[in-house]
């Protein structure tokens, strides 16, 4: 019998038909497979494209993060990690997938203490954290997804390098440290120069009517003693209230230009004997210093204040040493010092080898009243006032110190161009008796008025009180007075003393003028600058110097020029 | 001079005495039936000049016809003259399958 009935025919092509159809399937050629009940609507080709190109897409996407991506199983284990992860751990993902977390993270046997993705499956909300991983930092935060029953399933782990920003960050915070600082010493200061000012109008009527009665008194009489007790009482505390209105940066600055290294050849000697012996003094001065606009009486009082606190360092003696340079002060340098405007400055430099002082000394230093020495050896008013001048002279003033090390202050001073002037030995003295000329006071303090014009009367002046400019102006123009000088407070309600003078001298341009002033807020004083050369006394002042500054200016041929630079011309 | 042909209604409609007779059996506009459509209307063009009668079965719409042709997989292209009877499964882009199961070769003509 044959094999081969039309059955077998009909199977063997049914099974072709089959294989065909599978080879089909296969190649993806597919878009339905016909069943005998229902269609399988099976969209082969299209459903494993489309879900390659979401894998691809996913993939892509995942890798594009710029941060370390993990995704952790509810174990914690690695199901998968972007190509960040690969290059934050130079490792391939295949060798991180199936691992725990901690291991490949951290390189540890358990969890840290401190793991987010722990509390994540605790929180089931993000969870983050801050970490160091070698010379980084991170900020890693941890997703959960949660699967239907509401348990986390997944964690998503990312780490995003915040390195840059935390440094960033910490040198905003030093930047801020050093602006509160500044802000703290400028409303201390504020607070200082209300204080001292009131202060001065005080002192000047003590040591004023006090003078006049010590000369008043007969040289036997045992009140002498105890009139100069009080006066040297009101000295010292003008001495302090002047180191208030010095840090308070509110004192009358008269300014000039000259050489620091002249300055610190001419205070050699002194210096020398003022740090002993144990401390030996070197100076490295630069050649070709640039000059700087200083008042030569406050830089001085700067250095000395400075060694004098270097000295009471090295109290087992030491090596002092006081540089100048040129420098160049930088955008960079500018940005971290909050305060410096970029530019050439001068640059002097006063280092101890003495005990030093840790950060939290360094932080309080130009407070006032702040001091390290025991009672009664300081004031604390001594890097105040350094602080203040420098600060009001335009420059700037950096401590750094290592504790057992030492000490070096720098202080910034703005170059100029201009040429310096010599500092030399002061004028003779000059007599301070008048010849009954005629002086013109203009003070608006009452009982200060009253005392000044006592004052001048003792020293043998003829003397006109004005209680205000438009007093002044009305007596020189309008009665006709004709003083040979004028005494005129700076600041003084509805026009300045400048304001005054600059009127009176348009009629009389020889009209001599001698400005004095404690503390006040006008414009003029508050930059603290009056031309220089402008004749000037500084409130509360003794006998003795109101008259050497009035016989100084009246013995002159002709009037000094009041501005340094002409207003018209 | 013969027309380019473009789709398998065209065919249809302008072959009258048909030297062939195709059966081809679609999902709709699912991604394999339309390239099949594709496929066949070009080889149409290109190698049965006309001569050709083309039914599109769009088993979407007509599920019947699938089962009663035995077909298992869509597209399913059956040549159904001359004889014997053949199928052709998936998007017809093997050009020589379908070629050879028409009996012809790349010329266009008969073997």
């Amino acid at each position: 019998m044959s094999g081969a009935g039309p059955l077998e025919d009909d199977l063997r092509e049914r099974l072709a038909k089959a294989e065909a159809a599978l080879e089909a399937l296969r190649r993806g050629e597919v878009d339905l497979v016909i069943g005998v009940d229902a269609p399988l609507a099976v969209r082969f080709r299209h459903l494993v494209e489309e879900n390659e190109r979401l894998t691809r897409e996913w993939q892509t996407t995942f890798d594009a993060l710029n941060d370390a991506a993990f995704i952790l199983d509810a174990d914690q284990r690695v199901i998968r990690c972007n190509k960040a992860v690969e290059r934050v751990f130079a490792s391939h993902a295949e060798a991180m997938i199936g691992r725990p977390c901690w291991e490949v993270v951290h390189g540890t046997s358990e969890p840290i203490p401190d793991c987010p993705m722990r509390r994540a499956l605790l929180s089931l909300k993000r969870e983050t954290l801050e970490m160091r991983l070698t010379d980084r930092w991170y900020r890693v935060t941890v997703d959960p997804i949660l699967d239907a029953s509401h348990r986390l399933a997944r964690g998503v782990h990312v780490m995003h390098d915040i390195t840059d920003l935390k440094s960033a960050h910490e040198e905003r915070g030093k930047l801020q440290e050093q602006l509160q600082l500044a802000q703290k010493l400028e409303s201390v200061g504020r607070l200082a120069g209300g204080v001292a000012h009131d202060f001065n109008n005080l002192l000047i009527i003590i040591l004023g009517y006090g003078e006049m009665v010590l000369n008043k008194l007969h040289p036997q009489d045992p009140m002498r003693d105890w009139v100069k007790e009080i006066l040297g009482a009101a000295k010292r505390a003008a001495d302090l209230t002047r180191q208030l209105l010095a840090f308070s940066r509110k004192q009358t600055l008269q300014p000039v230009v000259l050489n620091l290294n002249d300055v610190l050849r001419n205070l050699d000697k002194m210096l020398r004997r003022l740090i002993g012996e144990d401390v030996s003094l070197e100076m490295l001065l630069a050649e070709d210093l640039a000059p700087v606009v200083v008042d030569p009486g406050q830089i001085e009082q700067v250095i000395m204040n400075l060694v004098v606190n270097a000295r009471d360092a090295m109290p087992q003696g030491g090596t002092l040493l006081i540089e100048t340079a040129n420098v160049v002060l930088d955008d960079a340098y500018a940005s971290s010092h909050p305060g410096v405007t970029p530019g050439t400055y001068v640059r002097l430099a006063i280092t101890d080898t003495g005990c030093g002082m840790s950060k939290e000394i360094m932080d309080h230093i130009f407070e006032p009243f702040f001091t390290t020495k025991e009672m009664g050896k300081g004031t604390g008013l001594g890097l105040s006032t350094v602080y203040g001048i420098v600060k009001q002279s335009g420059g700037n003033i950096f401590v750094y110190s290592e504790p057992e090390r030492g000490t070096t202050f720098k202080i910034y001073l703005r170059a100029t161009e201009a040429e310096a002037r010599s500092v030399g030995p002061k004028p003779d003295e000059v007599r301070t008796v008048g010849h009954e000329e005629h002086i013109l006071v203009v003070e608006d303090d009452e009982s200060l008025r009253k005392m000044l014009a006592g004052l001048l009367s003792e020293l043998g002046y003829k003397v006109t009180a004005a209680a205000n400019a438009g007093e002044a102006v009305l007596l020189v123009e309008e009665v006709g007075l004709n003083p040979d000088l004028i005494i005129t407070d700076v600041v003084m309600p509805t026009m300045s003393g400048k304001q005054l003078v600059d009127r009176l001298q348009r009629a009389r341009p020889d009209l001599k003028v001698l400005y004095m002033s404690g503390y006040t807020d006008d414009a003029i004083v508050h930059y603290g600058i009056l031309d220089p050369g402008t004749p000037f006394l500084q409130k509360p002042f003794t006998r003795h110097a109101l008259g050497m500054k009035i016989r100084e200016l009246l013995d002159t041929d002709r009037a000094k020029p009041l501005c340094g630079t002409p207003s018209s011309p | 001079m013969t027309q380019p042909l473009h789709s398998v209604e065209n065919v249809q409609a302008h072959s009258l005495k048909p030297r062939y007779c195709l059966r081809l059996f679609v999902a709709g506009n699912e991604p394999n039936s339309a390239k099949a459509k594709a496929m066949l209307a070009r080889l149409c063009d290109a190698y049965l000049r006309n001569d050709c009668q083309v039914s599109v079965v769009d088993v979407l719409q007509d599920y019947q016809a699938a089962i009663e042709y035995q077909v298992m997989v869509v597209p399913t292209l059956i040549v159904e003259w001359p004889p014997p009877v053949r199928s052709i499964l998936g998007s017809l882009t093997d050009e020589d399958t379908v070629l050879a199961a028409l009996g012809l070769t790349k010329e266009g003509n008969e073997p």
